[in-house]
């Protein structure tokens, strides 16, 4: 039984290092940094690791990542009295977070959020600019720009998070802050605030596109490794012709449940799950507190919630009651 | 050529260099990664429980409102737990109090008989080493020249008065001294104004007065004083809209981060979790919830003015080394009775053999005939131990 | 249904694990086998228990039909029907059909001469499965911490469970699970793209090659996993998030009774800061 099942790589065999397809004429940079061989990446991949291509793009949106993560951490280590060890005792806890509601969208000093904006500003253009180089990157390489249009729609669920809603709801305290317990916090204190996000239907739908595409990833990838004997890894070799790793592959899905992908399609099926979690997620978000200010009584009127039989006789607000104290 | 791997003679000597075997990389990686794990892991899996749990329901089966708790914690929770005996009843006929000492201000109606019992049993809840020099001058018993003194005859009237006008929250079990004090002078669970971090100061954001470590908040990132605001301060609590579609309700995820610390020390001072008193598919829905959520109700108010109206009161007579680290007096809060218990003292009323602790009518004076106090006939009702934690509200299958 | 063009050279004999050549055929595109009928017998069963149970309720609302377990004075007994019975019933006819269906998958893989990676990848699914619904109430002893089936009633049997620690998004293993489904999901969005950018180029562009895949990725992050490490590697981050949204689970509990965050004391309390 015990049989090799190709999940890590047993013998490396080194050729020649690739350096890529031709680089365009026309641009400034060329492609950095000379690659080389690494033992452990090869065990699961590739042992190429580098070159890579800066860009002018790549380029500033490293420079404003960098920028937001040193306002971020600065703040931090601030908030600390720059004593290096709670520094690092307390980094999960440590917050750089949006102004007070107080401000709405005014920009309020430094201390006092104006550098959560900052940062903010900072990232954001560090991911656009990220964009770019993705899409600029695709077409120099004369590939299509689907990578570009997924990052596309993770970056709307970035946005909506912490521009578009702000935005409409008229404070910056809406925001998530910096951090990584507190944005935990934030997300607990979302659903608190909004009458519990379980209730919220494209949560719903942004999950189960989460696990969709989990499920996805297991069933993909656990279909190609297990037809690799027959070169199913070589996937645009399948799509242009169909070898037997694809017949087995798709025959063993349609055996299963009926119906199977190609192989092509079912990177779209892939593309499409992976898109739709967080453009779901971002518009369960936007309407959140905009257009909906309670999920579950919004539930309530939209036949969602379970009926469970009383455990406790009638329950009543005190507030209500007559010469009930402040 | 480079994709062969097997040969012989110059060929097999070709495909030894290359090869890569990773010899020299993987057990290095290896070791630091298990070692590294192994030190990480047995810190962080040393606190922590195991089977057999026990559970209490407190809602329909499969909604998930139980409480879950360690049995070991609990009965070391319970066994550390030691209720004083309280002294035989005193006869109420006799010369009052207010006749025959001078200076009470309180306690005046009491007999002799019944005032002795009660400075002795307060002695025993509150000072039992110290005894009564802590509070008298046993030269002059009358003198209010101790500070101790002071707090002690308003601490009286705040138990009286949680007694008789509290009752929403502590219902008949009531209150003693003992519920808090537990035989220290100072009670063990109170808190003062936080000064926050230490912080750097000039243009970084260090005074979000979140985002530190607090015990008081379960060590979470939340805002780490739920008290002033709730406890001393009357702010908001109720964050939540309760309409479907945005009306007028402005609260901010910051006020609901304030709430969800302040739910966080309620749940750490009664040792429950939050389906204790909510069915949290929705924390505000009333109907939802358990009738136990109707008595915190009562307990933040109740708080609040013990807080307001007996703790701040006594701000210029605390000693500086009774206060704060900003100067400020000492305060209650939920743990300040509950202790980690759904019930102080799990339940068990002390108040019931001390009727002068249950009305504020002791500081009026009445005519000759004897106090029409409640009589002491009754034993003292004790409710036996649940160290298994709250009971559940309804026998869940009958 | 007829069969694919190229079908009939893999539709042969043999491979099964029970029952030999008896159950070894097709129906329509399904193959049968031993565990093809145990698979519907138990998702039947357990489809018209469900139907039985939703038919109790007062409600056929799809959203808010519930099935819940017995109440935690049950222990690990059974139950009666009306009284979560029927929960455990359906458990039983779940487990069984998802374990009919890995086993029937294994058998599939045999007969195509296949690896065993989706049977194992989907092990971990029913461990994850198995996890919430019998490992957890069996360690805390009792069927009662289960959760129940409906749609919006097993939300809020989630949503009070985490509440049951305070605050579950501090629980370390959750937060493990939650960054693998996440990752999973960047992972995937970032194969299926460069495959169909590949294979569907700009205009007036030939198709492109691995090695066009590669260069984009060394260009972009100076690194390319290569056409088989992305399958590895998906696979891993797919199978961890179950993996560990299971430990997640497993430890609320019979492991954690206090609120989420207070475990991490242990890393406040580090005797290098101490």
């Amino acid at each position: 039984m015990a049989e090799y099942q190709n999940i890590f790589t047993r013998l490396q065999v080194r050729g020649p290092l690739y350096a890529g397809t031709p680089i365009e004429a026309h641009t400034a940079f060329s492609r950095s940094s000379a690659p080389r061989f690494s033992h452990l990446f090869g065990r699961l991949g590739d042992a190429q690791v580098g070159p890579i291509y800066l860009g002018i793009s790549g380029l500033a949106a490293l420079i404003c990542g960098f920028i937001a993560f040193e306002i971020i951490g600065l703040n931090m280590w601030a908030s600390v009295g720059w004593d290096p060890v709670q520094f690092l005792r307390q980094l999960p806890w440590l917050a750089l977070e949006p102004p007070a509601p107080a401000y709405g969208l005014r920009i309020p000093p430094l201390a006092e959020g104006g550098w959560w904006l900052l940062a903010g500003f900072f990232l954001t253009a560090s991911i656009l600019l990220w964009w770019t180089r993705i899409y600029l990157r695709a077409r120099a390489l004369g590939l299509g720009s689907h990578t570009a249009w997924a990052f596309a729609a993770a970056i709307w669920l970035y946005l909506v998070l912490g521009f578009i809603r702000p935005l409409l709801m008229g404070s910056w305290a809406e925001a998530v802050p910096f951090g990584i317990f507190p944005h935990l916090d934030w997300t607990a204190a979302f659903s608190l605030r909004y009458g519990n996000l379980f209730y919220n239907p494209f949560h719903m739908l942004s999950i189960v596109f989460l696990y969709g595409s989990t499920l996805l990833f297991a069933m993909h990838g656990a279909t190609v490794l297990a037809t690799s004997r027959y070169g199913a890894e070589r996937e645009l070799e399948q799509i242009a012709d169909r070898g037997t790793a694809f017949e087995r592959g798709g025959l063993f899905w349609r055996w299963t449940m009926g119906f199977c992908a190609s192989a092509e399609s079912i990177h779209r099926w892939a593309w499409w799950f992976a898109v739709l979690c967080p453009l779901t997620g971002g518009i369960g978000i936007l309407l959140t507190g905009t257009v909906v200010d309670n999920w579950y009584i919004w539930g309530q009127h939209h036949g969602l919630v379970p009926d469970y039989p009383a455990t406790w006789g009638p329950v009543v607000d005190p507030a209500t009651l007559p010469g009930a104290p402040k | 050529m480079t994709d062969k791997i097997e040969g012989e003679g110059d060929d097999a000597k070709m495909v030894s260099d290359k090869v890569d075997t990773g010899k020299g990389v993987l057990f290095p990686v290896a070791l630091v990664v298990v070692a590294g794990g192994t030190l990480l892991g047995i810190s962080a899996l040393r606190g922590m429980d195991r089977p057999p749990v026990v559970g209490v329901q407190r809602g329909f089966r499969g909604t998930a409102m139980d409480q879950i708790y360690n049995p070991r914690t609990i009965n070391a929770l319970a066994s550390q737990l030691k209720i004083p005996k309280s002294l035989p009843p005193a006869s109420p006929d006799g010369i009052k109090a207010a006749v025959a000492y001078k200076n009470v201000q309180v306690l005046k109606n009491l007999s002799v008989a019944q005032f002795t019992r009660l400075m002795v049993s307060l002695t025993n809840w509150v000072a039992p080493k110290q005894g009564c020099a802590y509070c008298h001058n046993v030269a002059n018993m009358a003198w209010d020249g101790l500070y101790t003194k002071v707090v002690a005859r308003r601490m009286i009237q705040m138990t009286q008065n949680i007694n008789q006008n509290w009752q929403s929250h502590v219902q008949n079990v009531g209150v003693t001294c003992y519920t808090c004090h537990g035989g220290n002078p100072v009670p063990k669970n109170i808190w003062f104004n936080s000064p926050g971090q230490i912080a750097a100061t000039g243009a970084a954001e260090t005074q979000t007065a979140m985002a530190h470590p607090s015990g008081v908040i379960n060590d979470s990132s939340l805002p780490y004083d739920p008290f002033t605001p709730y406890l001393e301060q009357a702010s908001d609590i109720r964050v939540q809209g309760t309409t479907a579609l945005p009306t007028d309700n402005l609260h901010s995820i910051k006020q609901t981060e304030g709430t969800y610390a302040l739910m966080i020390h309620f749940g750490q001072a009664l040792g429950v979790n939050c389906t204790y008193c909510h069915n949290t598919e929705s924390f505000g829905d009333w109907s939802r919830s358990s009738p136990a959520r109707v008595n915190a109700w009562y307990g933040i108010r109740m708080v609040r003015d013990v807080n307001n109206a007996y703790m701040n009161s006594l701000h210029d007579v605390f000693p500086a080394y009774r206060k704060g680290e900003l100067g400020d007096n000492a305060k209650v809060n939920c743990t300040t009775c509950h202790q980690g218990l759904f019930k102080p003292l799990y339940g068990v009323s002390m108040v019931q053999t001390f009727p002068e602790l249950r009305t504020t009518q002791t500081a009026v004076l009445a005519s000759a005939t004897p106090s029409a106090a409640p009589t002491l006939a009754e034993a003292p009702a004790a409710p036996p131990m649940q160290p298994a934690g709250p009971t559940p509200a309804t026998a869940p299958h009958s | 249904m007829a069969m694919l063009s190229f079908e009939g050279k893999y539709r042969v004999r043999g491979g099964t694990l029970v029952g030999g050549d008896l159950f070894d055929f097709w129906w329509g595109p399904f193959y049968v086998g031993f565990f093809g009928v145990t698979t519907v017998f138990f998702s039947l069963l357990g489809t018209l228990l469900i139907l039985y149970g939703a038919s109790l309720g007062h409600t056929w609302n799809v959203w808010r039909i519930n099935i819940a377990p017995p109440d935690l004075s049950y222990g690990l007994a059974f139950a009666p029907i009306k009284e979560g019975g029927l929960w455990q019933a359906i458990t039983i006819c779940a487990i069984g059909a998802f374990c009919s269906w890995a086993l029937r998958q294994v058998e599939i893989s045999r007969k195509l001469g296949m690896g065993y990676h989706v049977p194992f990848a989907f092990s971990v699914a029913i461990f994850a499965y198995v996890a919430l619904e019998v490992i957890r109430p069996v360690l805390m002893g009792s069927w009662g911490y289960a959760f129940p089936y409906g749609i919006l009633s097993h939300l809020d049997w989630v949503s009070n469970t985490g509440y049951q620690y305070l605050h579950f998004h501090y629980n370390p293993a959750h937060m493990l699970a939650v960054s693998f489904f996440f990752t999973t999901t960047l992972a995937l969005s970032l194969h299926g793209s460069l495959v169909l950018s590949a294979a569907n180029p700009a205009k007036g562009e030939a198709m492109k090659t691995a090695e066009h895949e590669n260069t984009f990725f060394r260009d972009i992050i100076g690194y390319s996993i290569g056409t088989l490490g992305i399958h590895r590697l998906g696979l891993f981050l797919a199978l961890s998030a179950g993996f560990w949204s299971a430990i997640c689970i497993i430890i609320s509990g019979p492991f954690w009774t206090a609120g989420w965050p207070a475990w991490w004391g242990w890393w406040l309390n580090l005797p290098i800061w101490k």
